[in-house]
């Protein structure tokens, strides 16, 4: 493989640009779609390409390319190059690209190679999982199921020096569910997402996640719609996670600083939080679904604390902006395949631990809402507003858990949110989750222990 | 290089079919695009992207398997026929699966989706493009402290199909996007917008109309306030209308949703479902239409669906699959993302009737109000609950706008949102897929704080 990166590189080099980094992947993925019991998707496929990116005085240029040859690698590292030549012209702020180089081969050990499952194992998963969603309760009118996985093998080389191979194993099960009951239609899922081999799906959880969709689908049957309003709220976990994430996360990619698109840009150093909140993001976690040893640039990573006692303390860095602010470099750079370039993202990202029992805080609130799991979230840093909706939550009353609810969304400014938060609980735990941007799509994980946010609008009917 | 990408799926066709598959179908899809992207008002990167692939789908005993390869070299699409063949031995049963689409008479011939101006694009006419989408924004924010995100993308694709009943087609399309993203930061505020324009025409695009909307956009977002919430009148601009409507209510006539009881709107075939003000079409024979195509992602050919008249639910969205199921006529709305997955369903251009009226009228007949320009947020599709941030709009007093929104929720139910449209103005856009005038919802719980 050293072949052919080292001839993209230096076909590249030599039309004049002076930084050049390739990417060549090899995934194969598999996809079972279960639906009432009937196979509705079984797909295999096969990712194999290269995506080679040259860079010269401030302008980037970005190809790929499916032909793995010695020839095909010299030719499309020559055309990279030669358009960031031509895009140079256009560039106003000129920068370099710099940072420390890796060697290094990474092997990911697994008890049942993803490769070596018989498709047959796979989808007799899948159709048990199916099973135990839709003879769990009369009412269930719709299961579906999805168990998906990822093998990848991924080269990084680049030409300060650095060269990596790594590799990836992502399995996931989820269950969807949909009840009726009368003219009344709810919809349920659940799912389990971890970085490990087949024998992963073989736990506790995973194994019952059917049963966990359809347990939450039928009790979703007795919920009402919250009443739209200004609220005090509970974020469980996951919300939390997702809260962190987008409310929080996305502001902090280090892309935003050069762009000046992120209402954080001039916070570093400064208060944006209560004191004993801490927020992280940290890819060296083992086995969680956003972990990786090395980014997409093949940078080192390490765990980024972005708030550290209330204080914003570290961006997520891809080569170019740590290059571009004078920072140090932290492995943040990831993309969905070859097909893309490297851009900042999160990886596992959450709310530190603080100290105050669930149950006390529930006592303490006295009148609000409990916004459990999540349905879904963005953000528009510039802006500083996000969103995200709750799957479904309780009414707090008189310090009480009672009525459940659904569909409970969340927005907010993102200077504001944090502010707000007035209890950290001392609990954990984490979820997965597929982030978008720029239209990629990455694997990662969100999560936290559960807080309190006061006095935040929350949308109902 | 059509007959090249025929020659080739006929092969993978014959080798499925040797191996077994009593029926099969190879789609594949080649795409050259090429794209400038602006940051900090000043071009930064510059991309070109070839992308071809190949799916191929077998079928056994109503059993059906699908394997895709990201090239379009002849020994992995074979192999990827042979797989797909023994995956669908593997699977399980489909008794709902009658059959693929047979040939049927000629494809309809829908105009002005390929534009030889978009596939010839020399990247100096397309940085001159952007180059002058930037000026214009910038000219539009005047004095404030602006950075301007951008982009322009052209494309030419392919994509070819072939199954077992003659289905055969090819066909070539182009599209080109222009976008622009100013950030406008003063002492007191920071505030962002956006602009584009989405087309299968180089001649339809203007730089200038996208920069200056664009930053005039930005410009009336600064200043934003939370509003005194309860139940108001909320208008819809043609934006707003594309996701509430686009993807809220397009979204729940897809057949297969509507067949597994997924769709909030079930059973509702023929039953007024929506105020009589409201008409839809989806219309796949558009001319330049960006979702228009002559055939379906099955080889389907193209065609025009009543789907509400008088606010009469007149026909779902159908693929060969579900049409087979409820024993009704294809509508022809096979879609699949690229080479990459098995058939779905999807509209190809939403066409909502216009009325009369524009944003103007629709505001001056509002007391108090909000007037939603854009949102992303799509309803829960079984419940039908929609919950959507304002991400850019204004609260309207005594027939006027006063003032932008911020940390404000619309609350409403999709079959409301159907029900209470009131009016469907005249102030027709194209969104992407969507053909829209603005309409007005006679109320919604407003939440803001």
């Amino acid at each position: 493989m050293e072949d052919l990166t080292h001839a993209a590189i230096e076909a590249a080099l030599k039309v004049g640009v002076s930084f050049v980094d390739i990417r060549i992947e090899n995934t194969e993925s598999t996809i079972i779609e279960i639906s009432d019991g009937v196979t509705k998707q079984s797909i295999e496929s096969r990712l194999k390409g290269a995506g080679i990116r040259a860079f010269v005085d401030g302008a980037w240029a970005f190809a790929q390319t499916t032909d793995l040859t010695i020839e095909g690698m010299r030719a499309t590292g020559e055309s990279v190059a030669k358009l960031a030549m031509a895009t140079r012209k256009q560039v106003r702020e000129k920068f370099d690209i710099d940072g420390p180089t890796f060697k290094d081969k990474v092997h990911f050990r697994v008890r049942k190679h993803l490769k070596d499952v018989p498709f047959d194992d796979k989808i007799a998963f899948a159709m048990m999982i199916d099973k135990q969603a839709r003879e769990y309760d009369s009412r269930i009118v719709n299961t579906r199921t999805i168990y998906g996985d990822t093998w990848t093998e991924l080269y990084i080389a680049n030409s300060l020096g650095t060269s990596i191979y790594i590799e990836n194993s992502l399995p996931r099960i989820i269950s969807f569910t949909t009840a009726k009951d009368g003219t009344n239609r709810q919809r349920g899922y659940r799912s389990v997402g971890v970085r490990g081999g087949f024998e992963e799906m073989e736990s506790e959880k995973p194994q019952h996640i059917g049963e966990e969709s359809a347990k939450l689908v039928i009790s979703l049957l007795d919920s009402i719609a919250v009443k739209g309003g200004t609220y005090d709220v509970i974020m469980d976990p996951v919300f939390n996670g997702v809260m962190v994430h987008e409310a929080f996360g996305h502001a902090c990619e280090a892309d935003n600083w050069p762009a000046h698109t992120t209402v954080l840009e001039d916070k570093i150093g400064e208060q944006v939080g209560p004191e004993e909140m801490n927020l992280s993001d940290d890819p060296t976690l083992k086995g969680e679904r956003g972990s990786f040893e090395y980014d997409w640039e093949g940078t080192k990573t390490r765990k980024r604390i972005l708030v550290k006692d209330g204080v914003l303390n570290e961006l997520l860095h891809s080569l170019e902006t740590s290059s571009r602010l004078g920072m140090e470099p932290n492995g943040a750079a990831r993309c969905q395949s070859f097909k893309f370039p490297p851009i900042p993202r999160m990886s596992n990202t959450f709310m530190e631990p603080g100290d105050w029992d669930v149950d006390e805080m529930i006592q303490d609130m006295k009148n609000g809402i409990l916004l459990c799991d999540f349905n879904y979230g963005y953000t528009e840093p510039s802006k500083g507003q996000f969103m995200f909706q709750a799957n479904y939550g309780y009414l707090i009353e008189n310090g009480e858990k009672t009525r459940m609810v659904r569909d409970v969304s969340l927005a907010g400014q993102i200077l504001e949110v944090l502010p707000k938060i007035d209890a950290i609980g001392n609990d954990f735990q984490m979820d997965p989750g597929t982030c978008g941007k720029s239209g990629q799509g990455v694997p990662d994980m969100t999560g936290g222990p559960h807080a309190r946010i006061r006095n935040v609008p929350v949308g109902g009917m | 290089m059509e007959n090249h990408l025929l020659e080739l799926a006929n092969k993978a066709l014959s080798t499925a079919e040797k191996l077994g598959a009593q029926q099969a179908e190879v789609y594949i899809a080649l795409s050259r695009s090429f794209s400038i992207e602006v940051e900090n008002s000043s071009i930064k990167s510059a991309s070109e992207i070839r992308d071809g692939g190949c799916g191929i789908r077998s079928i056994i005993d109503k059993k059906i398997g699908f394997a895709f390869v990201t090239n379009l070299n002849e020994k992995d699409i074979l192999e990827m026929a042979e797989r797909s063949v023994s995956i669908a031995k593997s699977s399980v049963a489909d008794p709902n699966f009658v059959t693929l689409p047979s040939a049927s008479s000629r494809y309809p011939s829908v105009k002005g989706i390929f534009d030889p101006a978009i596939d010839n694009i020399e990247s100096e006419a397309a940085t001159n493009l952007i180059i002058r989408t930037v000026e214009a924004t910038k000219n539009a924010t005047k004095d404030l402290k602006t950075a301007v995100e951008a982009s322009i993308s052209t494309s030419t694709s392919t994509r070819a199909i072939v199954n077992s009943l003659g289905v055969e087609g090819i066909q070539k399309a182009t599209s080109i996007v222009l976008f622009s993203y100013p950030t406008i930061k003063t002492d007191s505020d920071q505030n962002s917008s956006f602009e584009f324009q989405v087309s299968r025409q180089l001649k339809t695009i203007d730089p200038e109309w996208v920069g200056t909307n664009a930053g005039k956009n930005a410009v009336a977002n600064l200043g934003g306030n939370t509003i005194e919430g309860g139940d108001l009148p909320i208008i819809l601009t043609p934006l707003a209308v594309s996701v509430v409507l686009g993807s809220g209510f397009g979204g729940a006539i897809n057949a297969e949703e509507v067949q597994q009881g997924r769709s909030y709107i079930s059973d509702a075939l023929g039953e007024e479902i929506a105020s009589p003000a409201l008409h839809i079409v989806d219309d796949g024979l558009r001319e330049g239409g960006v979702g228009s195509r002559n055939f379906d992602a099955e080889g389907f050919p193209s065609r025009t669906t009543e789907v509400l008249e008088d606010g009469i639910l007149k026909s779902l969205l159908h693929n060969s699959y579900t049409a087979n199921k409820d024993k009704v006529e294809n509508t022809g709305n096979a879609s699949r993302p690229s080479y990459s997955g098995l058939p779905s369903i999807s509209t190809t251009n939403m066409v909502i009737k216009p009325g009369k009226g524009s944003l103007e009228d629709l505001v001056s007949e509002i007391d108090k109000g909000v007037l939603v320009k854009n949102t992303w947020d799509r309803p829960n599709m079984t419940t039908g609950d929609l919950s959507a941030l304002v991400a850019e709009g204004f609260y309207i007093e005594n027939g006027s706008i006063a003032f932008p929104v911020k940390s404000t929720l619309i609350g409403i139910n999709m079959r409301d949102v159907l029900k209470r449209v009131s009016i469907v103005g005249e102030d027709v856009r194209v969104t992407s897929s969507v053909v829209s005038p603005s309409i007005v919802l006679e109320s919604a719980r407003v939440t803001s704080g």
